[in-house]
């Protein structure tokens, strides 16, 4: 047991660490950051949700980072795709803590943190379960046509256009920018990183090269939960110090043992099995908010 | 004989002014005393126990003894749930001025039977007594709100209430010896916030209160607890940037570690 200076409570190291190593080990089995599941799982623990999510974020920086450090290795990072996300970010993130303090104060953040993990979650769940599922069908040919990257989209259109050389692009900067916003902005209310939206977005809306899509958007959820601890620990001081170092501590060896055990086991399987997981997940959430309460009051205001 | 007048004269101009809740007709004279005055919180803290200890001045052994140990009053507010398009959302707030952080009665026997109704308002000896209405609240029922309030804290284990002495299941209660000296004893949880508490002793006779007693309680960090604490709230930027850096460091070891293979 160590006791929690922000959190003002005493929490099982071990539990912790091996709840982190777990949420690390999936993550790195499936390729997502794990924030999705970390936050929830810190806020079933007991730890006061706002300082869940502000100290999650460090958790993501410290996976993130050492990500990053391999993908640079195989050049895998657009670092200009990658700065431009990053300023959308940056300004995405600080709405966020903004639109954060102000939902604390009104007392509507659990509300608003449960509908976006509930719509995440089963969206998310929803999709990777389909895809296994598909795979396991033996309808392969569609997971092939869903990564073939279609010639124009808006990106193409918009102006303000320049070129991506790592990427192969010639495109606008407005959709990285709007999407780095939205994603920032996500991350400080919900405390993820954003990867599993960012992913999807980059290879689908900007059409960037599988091969560069991951470490780009290491470098901005790096950059944005970078940015997202120090504001939190500015405007609302809910980061934990202590916590975050058991976090990241267990968060990056599970990452580092998952990856290794899912390169050699069948992906379709272990992507089908999570996304489970989370479409329950989100049921247990829709479930909260739609179910009448057996205790009709709550504390608020800030004070939890 | 006139100096003695004076004496006490004297005396009486230096008495410190009676607290709000104890009107000046108590005399703050109930010898009382806590073991624990100072109680730190390092980094194996998992909560604590505050010791009362005083003695009843009545000779014949009448008399009851009511201990109260008392977090800051800290505004608080309560919400009750609503149902709105499907989904219970939180809404009609009720704001507390101030409402205890924490809150633990002790007393030999029930509070009812001690003391009035009106008397365990004024001198608030119940949770539900000490919360105090921001005014101008709405038209929502505050009774209502009142004992969710309480109801909420008993939960999170930040109020509580015990009758007679501890028991093999529980340390806390209130013990009476022969001779007058009393003994209580408050579970403090780890979940109760760090700050300043007083802790009250009450002796009431025939339903009217004789005397009491306030004797301070603080509760502080103390090693690294306090110094991540002081970081985070005096240096809050760097405190951000500590975390930010230990981050990378971790990242960075990680990938260190795992490069090969």
């Amino acid at each position: 047991m160590i006791y929690l200076p922000i959190a003002e409570m005493p929490v099982n190291v071990l539990l912790v660490l091996l709840v982190s190593g777990a949420v690390g080990f999936v993550s790195g089995l499936v390729g997502v950051g794990g924030g999705f599941i970390m936050t929830p799982s810190l806020i079933f623990l007991g730890v006061p949700a706002p300082v869940a999510v502000a100290t999650g974020a460090s958790q993501i920086a410290a996976t993130s980072f050492s990500g990053i450090m391999t993908q640079t290795r195989r050049k895998a990072v657009d670092w200009r795709m990658g700065a431009l996300l990053s300023v959308g970010g940056i300004v995405g993130s600080a709405s966020g803590v903004a639109l954060f303090e102000r939902l604390l104060r009104l007392g509507q953040l659990d509300l608003i943190i449960s509908l976006l993990y509930l719509f995440l979650l089963a969206g998310v769940g929803y999709l990777m379960t389909a895809e296994s599922y598909a795979v396991w069908r033996g309808r392969t040919h569609r997971g092939v046509s869903i990564l073939r990257r279609p010639a124009r989209t808006i990106a193409h259109t918009l102006p303000l256009r320049m070129p991506f050389p790592r990427s192969g692009l010639y495109i606008s900067i407005i959709p990285p920018l709007a999407l780095g916003f939205a994603v920032g902005a996500l991350a400080a209310i919900m405390g993820i990183g954003g990867g599993f939206i960012l992913i999807p977005a980059m290879i689908y809306l900007l059409r960037m090269p599988t091969n560069v899509v991951i470490g780009t958007s290491l470098f901005q959820v790096l950059i944005v939960a970078s940015l997202v601890v120090i504001l939190q620990s500015t405007a609302t001081q809910t980061v934990d110090l202590v916590l975050a170092a058991i976090l990241m501590a267990g968060g990056v060896i599970g990452a580092q043992f998952g990856a290794r055990v899912g390169a050699g086991l069948r992906n379709e399987t272990i992507r089908g099995l999570l996304g489970l997981i989370l479409l329950a997940a989100s049921v247990k959430f829709l479930w909260d908010i739609v179910v009448e309460p057996e205790e009709r009051f709550v504390l608020g205001g800030g004070l939890w | 004989m006139v100096r003695r007048l004076l004496l006490l004269l004297a005396l009486l101009l230096f008495v410190p002014p009676a607290r709000a809740q104890n009107p000046a007709d108590i005399a703050n004279d109930l010898p009382a005393a806590v073991v624990e005055q100072q109680i730190s919180v390092s980094s194996d803290y998992r909560g604590s126990f505050i010791t009362v200890f005083g003695h009843n001045p009545d000779r014949r052994g009448r008399g009851d003894i009511v201990v109260v140990v008392r977090g800051p009053n800290v505004s608080t507010v309560v919400m009750r749930k609503r149902r709105e398009f499907g989904l219970w959302i939180n809404g009609d707030p009720v704001r507390f001025a101030g409402a205890p952080s924490f809150f633990a009665v002790l007393s030999n026997r029930p509070l009812p039977e001690i003391a009035s109704a009106q008397l365990i308002r004024r001198y608030e000896l119940d949770p539900a007594a000490s919360a105090r209405l921001e005014s101008g609240t709405g038209s929502a029922d505050p009774s209502a709100y009142r004992a969710a309030l309480v109801r909420l804290r008993f939960a999170q284990g930040l109020y509580r209430w015990y009758v007679g002495p501890p028991t093999p299941e529980r340390r806390s209660g209130l013990s009476t010896y022969p001779g007058g000296l009393f003994l209580g004893v408050v579970r403090l949880p780890a979940n109760a916030p760090i700050a300043q508490y007083h802790a009250d002793a009450y002796m009431f006779r025939d339903g009217r209160l004789i005397s009491a007693q306030r004797i301070p309680v603080s509760v502080s960090r103390v090693g690294i607890e306090r110094r991540i604490h002081d970081l985070a709230t005096t240096q809050s930027f760097l405190y951000g940037v500590v975390t930010v850096l230990l981050a990378l460091f971790f990242g960075w070891i990680a990938a260190l570690l795992f490069r090969r293979t």
